[in-house]
């Protein structure tokens, strides 16, 4: 995370991707998917999760520069959160009829806040690799309460019961589930957008680039921080009830492992953490990647995070975007 | 206090100390590496499952006993470590930290995808009849290769210690660790240092791989419980503080043994994580000493 040579930023008017119009032709793309490849449903949701996962992780692991190896654990809350709230014969004395889905998906956001808020409180202290080690520590400690305690499902989870209709939509559907991945992925470029331009967003990359010269600016550092994980968590654990819907049944060592954690933090590395639209470009790019060597590969799938992580870091450090980035300011420039 | 309950506690902190001893092994290169590139090897624990698994298939192929596969398993790591430290970190420049983290990241995912390409998901393991056999001493009962694994660890940092203080090389690596640029200065090749030390560092962990392999089932994602392990241990130690590391492998493997026996072994994991946060958050100098005494 080098900061930007003022040289690059004072450059007239160079054809950058990184605007609005290609995130409204990414949406265009997203938006005309089902009705082109109405029978690949599955990869369209998990593909938009992913796309949605990474975008959620970037607020905290770009904008706010701190690697989090721990994001399953928030995506974790959302999902238990909402399953466990429709499911109220695992929480006696507590619940007596099941709540719906969009409350559970609610109230999972602010527990995942609450949780982020006391996490980061701790361990934002520690900065880049020990701050990643620390973040692995904590989703792990929480991965064993919940494998541990008899009101998660323990080792085996949990199953989705039968799920009120959401305004008259069937959330078992897959055309819905799309639709609400969907709704999910335009709210992450959106508020990434808004970000992007707002006083906490200019804050966030100021703490990024130097965090000694953001505090002589009058910038809290790790009330900045604070705040970009407090978001992230809300969005990670609203993705983690969709996911929970569309898998229908989880348990904690398909959803609270550290490789979902690695992988997230992957798929925005690669697409490029410090572009808006990067994380939705690598998990568009890996998801195609891994469905093309799906019979090749099968469940070693992560090999070719492996390789392009590798490839990201020797010779892209901006990943994909920051490659398409400076081919656009090289054209740009030659106009 | 009752015999019974004596002898339990002892026999609980002999299984913890023998136990740590491994994890002291995998903590040390760890550490060694911290200690002298700035560099967090994420990969670590994935090198160990390359030990595992080299020892598995001399085994299942030439039937080779699995303490003698170390005479493979350690050299290769050797090279894999010179090779990798050569060719990809010393390429990373001034993006050393984050780079470093990435890179041993997707190295690490892609050792661990190709043993599952090779070998398959499905827990596997080795059978020798000596290996499974235990002997009493003074009550306390102590499995073969368990001991075998606790010697094993003696001897290679005994030897680590050696090469570090008592000679040239380790006068060299030593020098590159407290200063790259001074160590340059006086005619030491740090880059190769740095390539030997990522080397020593992997073939450490392919050892423990090999020690560990006649007590415990291998898979391919085996090594994300080490790598774990082996970030306990060196945080307790204070990173790249190598005593230190072999100080924290022995205080991780007690309190996983002694929590596990008197408290839960459901949460046998977590006392180590626990402490782990604790002493990150509190003292990330580390338990020992006051200020951190590199390599």
């Amino acid at each position: 995370m080098t900061a930007t040579a003022p040289s690059t930023r004072s450059r007239p008017r160079a054809l950058t991707f990184g605007n609005v119009w290609l995130s409204v032709a990414l949406v265009a793309i997203l938006f005309i998917y089902p009705f082109v490849f109405g029978k690949a449903m599955n990869f369209g949701i998990s593909t938009l999760l992913f796309a949605g996962f990474a975008m959620s992780w970037n607020i905290l692991g770009g904008w706010a520069g701190q690697t989090s190896l721990g994001h399953a654990a928030l995506l974790g809350i959302g999902a238990y959160s909402m399953t466990l709230l429709a499911t109220p014969e695992r929480l006696p004395p507590f619940l007596t009829s099941p709540l719906a889905p969009w409350w559970g998906a609610l109230i999972g956001m602010v527990i995942a806040v609450a949780v982020a808020a006391v996490w980061g409180w701790l361990t934002f202290r520690l900065q880049g690799s020990y701050f990643a080690l620390s973040s692995i520590a904590v989703a792990l400690v929480i991965r064993l309460v919940v494998i541990n305690s008899n009101w998660t499902g323990g080792a085996e989870g949990l199953f989705m019961p039968d799920l009120p209709k959401f305004f008259g939509f069937d959330l078992f559907d897959r055309e819905t589930e799309y639709w609400l991945a969907f709704g999910f992925v335009v709210l992450t470029l959106v508020i990434t957008h808004l970000i992007r331009r707002s006083r906490m967003g200019y804050a966030l990359q100021a703490v990024r680039e130097d965090e000694d010269g953001a505090r002589a600016l009058g910038i809290d550092p790790a009330r900045m921080k604070l705040l970009a994980f407090m978001l992230s968590a809300a969005l990670m654990a609203l993705g983690g009830s969709l996911y929970a819907l569309y898998l229908q049944a989880f348990e904690p060592h398909t959803i609270l492992e550290l490789p979902l954690s690695i992988q997230i933090a992957l798929l925005a590395i690669i697409g490029g953490r410090t572009t808006i639209q990067g994380p939705l470009v690598g998990a568009l790019v890996l998801s195609i990647f891994g469905e093309v060597f799906r019979n090749v590969f099968s469940n070693a799938n992560l090999l070719i995070y492996g390789v392009l992580i590798l490839l990201v870091t020797l010779f892209a450090p901006q990943g994909i975007m920051g490659l398409f980035n400076r081919a656009g300011s090289k054209l740009g420039t030659a106009r | 206090m009752d015999q019974v309950a004596v002898t339990a506690f002892f026999q609980t902190l002999v299984q913890g100390l023998l136990t740590g001893g491994l994890y002291a092994l995998i903590g040390t290169g760890l550490s060694l590496i911290f200690g002298v590139m700035r560099v967090i090897n994420f990969a670590h624990g994935d090198f160990l499952a390359i030990g595992m698994f080299i020892t598995l298939l001399l085994f299942k192929t030439f039937n080779i006993d699995p303490y003698l596969s170390l005479l493979v398993a350690a050299p290769l790591g050797f090279g894999l470590g010179y090779f990798i430290q050569r060719f990809v970190l010393s390429r990373l420049g001034d993006r050393l930290s984050e780079g470093s983290m990435l890179a041993t990241l997707g190295l690490g995912l892609i050792i661990s995808n190709s043993l599952l390409l090779g070998f398959g998901a499905q827990p596997q393991s080795i059978n020798v009849p000596y290996a499974i056999n235990t002997f009493k001493f003074a009550g306390v009962q102590v499995s073969v290769s368990l001991l075998i694994a606790g010697l094993g660890t003696v001897l290679a940092i005994s030897a680590l210690n050696l090469v570090l203080y008592r000679t040239e090389l380790g006068r060299a690596i030593r020098a590159t660790a407290q200063n790259p640029l001074g160590a340059e200065l006086q005619g030491v090749k740090t880059s190769n240092i740095q390539a030997i030390v990522f080397g020593v560092g992997v073939s450490f962990a392919a050892i423990a791989g090999v020690l560990l392999m006649p007590l415990l089932y291998t898979f391919p994602t085996v090594g994300e419980n080490y790598v774990t392990k082996a970030f306990i241990v060196t945080v307790l130690g204070g990173l790249g503080n190598l005593p230190g590391a072999i100080a924290g492998g022995l205080v991780l493997g007690v309190i996983e043994s002694l929590g596990a026996f008197y408290v839960s072994n459901n949460y046998r994991d977590a006392y180590g994580l626990i402490a782990f946060l604790l002493v990150l958050l509190l003292r990330p100098e580390g338990l020992f000493g006051k200020t951190v005494k590199r390599v």
